[in-house]
């Protein structure tokens, strides 16, 4: 389980506060999509559950216990992240870079055992990474490090993953099929997923939950059907550009004449 | 530890064992393989051999072997801890750190009087290590610093410039202190393991050895931080602290090796590429041994170079490490996958 508890996260200087009093939780088997557009403090957010962040209040509690105060080899047996920085050693291989998932579980040498291969065997499996376990992680296209660093969460065998961006780089057939994955995975093993992500239409269809920042700094959670029906996404999304139908249950680009439907007055 | 990395072990040790043994029957008196071996077993053996194998040629030899050993780790540490694949303490400055603190002390010593030299030199195997630690540690830091700055390759440049200029600035002091009457360290601007008396060889052995226990000590949370720090964060690696400890670990490491042995060119800088590609991983631990080996294999091998029985001793060991390792930088700067994000 997951409780934030009026979470406020942001930075101790001149840039604040970015989001202000969260109230949420999240159950075991959830597949969380956050949306928002860019700065509207996703990272922000995810890094600050994650522990990588210190919280301005509040707290963020897993299973009862404070992520910010959990001794940090506790708080990596049982949270994962995928971030969008790649600061990669080079010399470094794919097989090495999932295997690097255990080092909270493993002894002092960093070696591996039965379970932690297991571990790892599964996490390669579902991810696909399989035919360039041997490569240099460096020499990966985009797509295929995400599929890299999405294993080496999995890998890690968390209660609770937190994915930032992850799809950035995929194309459709693999962000639908990533996703999904995440989505099963979470109910099959009972972990929490809190994934950020701009793509909406997808977001919307997979998500147990949407967590949806507007540029305010404003907060709503809810499903995706109650998000659409509320309102809270258009408010969040609607631009000039484009609009939330919540007929169609999905954005669209506005026309010449919605556009001048919906600004009357200029 | 894989299978792989037991194998090369075991072979690198043989390697470096039959390499020892042929430099210390070799050089200016060849000596007969039964003589030397029984030089170093202590049983039948002349007068003669015993002299040339125990007092000579063995610490020579145990120094390239420590010396080479602790550069190839540190190597290690440093390539991991710059996320840098051309980092060894001696491209990035490190070494003539040392050296400048050495001569900075030396200096000092000279100017205070003949009482600061005489101590000085009474205990100069823990003394001058220390002044060189100091030395090594200001180098390293600065260049930590530095690192968070620049890319790769411009770090590399900048360790070079630092290195010449501490050296520049070295020998101006070394220059000044010698005549002041404080000629400790004459000679030791080029690298050369033939200084190290045997009753050196403790002092330049046990920092290393604790280096090397401190290394083993933070290779596994070294390991995370090659996913970069924020990675090493979420795997619960208290990234402030292990920096601090694989700095010490490369002190220990280093500045021994400064104080002994002088600035060692191109060792450290290759020997973790050549543990890495017999290893098949990134992962430290087992490129520890690897790059101990490996390196203490490569110092030997330019010191057997030096020593082989020529006309006249003309070869310094840098000459024949620059020969032989500025060729294989370069080879690395363009074929080596490792740098090819950094091309």
């Amino acid at each position: 389980m997951l409780d934030l508890q009026s979470l406020t996260v942001g930075y101790r200087n001149t840039r604040g506060a970015v989001l202000s009093g969260i109230d949420v939780s999240a159950a075991p088997g959830d597949f969380v999509c956050i949306l928002g557009r860019n700065g509207s403090g996703k990272s922000t957010l995810m890094r600050t559950i994650a522990g990588l962040q210190a919280a301005l209040d509040g707290a963020a509690l897993l299973d009862g216990e404070d992520i910010a105060s959990m001794r940090p080899a506790t708080r990596a047996r049982r949270i994962a992240v995928v971030l969008t920085e790649r600061q990669f050693n080079p010399g470094l291989r794919v097989d090495d870079v999932i295997a690097l998932a255990r080092q909270p579980f493993t002894g002092w040498q960093g070696g591996l055992a039965d379970d932690d291969r297991g571990a790892i065997a599964d996490a390669v499996a579902v991810t696909g990474v399989e035919p360039f376990l041997r490569r240099f992680f460096s020499d990966l296209s985009d797509g295929e490090r995400q599929r890299v660093m999405i294993a080496r969460a999995l890998a890690q065998t968390p209660h609770l993953m937190i994915l930032d961006e992850i799809t950035a780089f995929l194309d459709l057939p693999s962000r639908v099929e990533i996703m999904a994955m995440l989505r099963d995975q979470a109910r099959e093993k009972e972990q929490i997923v809190l994934l950020s992500s701009h793509d909406l239409d997808l977001s919307l269809q997979l998500a147990d939950s949407v967590w949806l920042l507007d540029d305010a700094g404003g907060f709503s959670v809810g499903t995706p059907d109650e998000l659409s029906r509320s309102g809270a996404l258009g408010g969040a999304f609607d631009s000039g550009a484009i609009r939330f139908s919540p007929e169609r249950g999905r954005f669209e680009i506005g026309t010449a004449e919605s556009l001048a439907g919906e600004t009357p007055d200029s | 530890m894989s299978a792989r990395v037991s194998t090369s072990t075991a072979v690198l040790i043989a390697a470096l064992a039959a390499l020892a043994l042929l430099t210390l029957t070799y050089g200016q008196i060849a000596l007969p393989l039964a003589d030397t071996l029984g030089a170093l077993t202590g049983t039948q053996s002349t007068d003669l051999a015993r002299q040339i194998v125990l007092d000579i040629r063995l610490p020579r030899v145990a120094a390239a072997i420590i010396a080479g050993g602790a550069l190839g780790m540190a190597g290690v540490l440093m390539q991991a801890l710059f996320r840098n694949p051309v980092a060894d303490a001696w491209s990035l400055g490190l070494l003539a750190g040392g050296q400048l603190g050495v001569a900075l002390t030396v200096t000092a010593a000279a100017f205070a009087g003949p009482a600061a030299v005489s101590f000085l030199t009474l205990f100069e195997g823990p003394s001058i290590t220390l002044a060189a630690a100091v030395g090594v540690a200001i180098a390293a830091l600065a260049m930590l610093a530095v690192g968070r700055r620049v890319g790769a390759i411009t770090l590399l440049v900048i360790g070079l410039m630092l290195g010449f200029t501490s050296q520049g600035l070295t020998s101006v002091l070394l220059h000044f202190a010698a005549r002041a009457g404080g000629r400790i360290y004459g000679g030791w601007q080029d690298a050369s393991f033939a200084g190290v008396a045997p009753e050196a060889l403790p002092w330049l052995a046990l920092p290393i050895l604790l280096g090397a226990c401190a290394a083993v000590a933070t290779a596994k949370s070294l390991s995370s931080l090659l996913l970069g720090e924020t990675y090493a964060r979420s795997l619960g690696v208290r990234v402030t602290a292990l920096r601090h400890a694989v700095l010490a670990a490369t002190v220990l490491l280093v500045a021994p090796v400064v104080a002994f042995c002088g600035p060692v060119s191109f060792v450290g800088l290759i020997a973790p590429h050549f543990a890495r590609a017999l290893a098949g991983t990134a992962r430290i631990l087992p490129l520890l041994p690897l790059a101990a080996l490996g390196g203490a294999l490569l110092a030997l091998s330019g010191d057997a170079i030096i020593h082989a029985p020529w006309e006249q001793h003309f070869l310094h060991l840098n000459a024949i490490l620059a020969i032989v390792g500025a060729p294989v930088v370069i080879l690395i700067l363009i074929f080596s996958p490792a740098v090819r994000q950094w091309r």
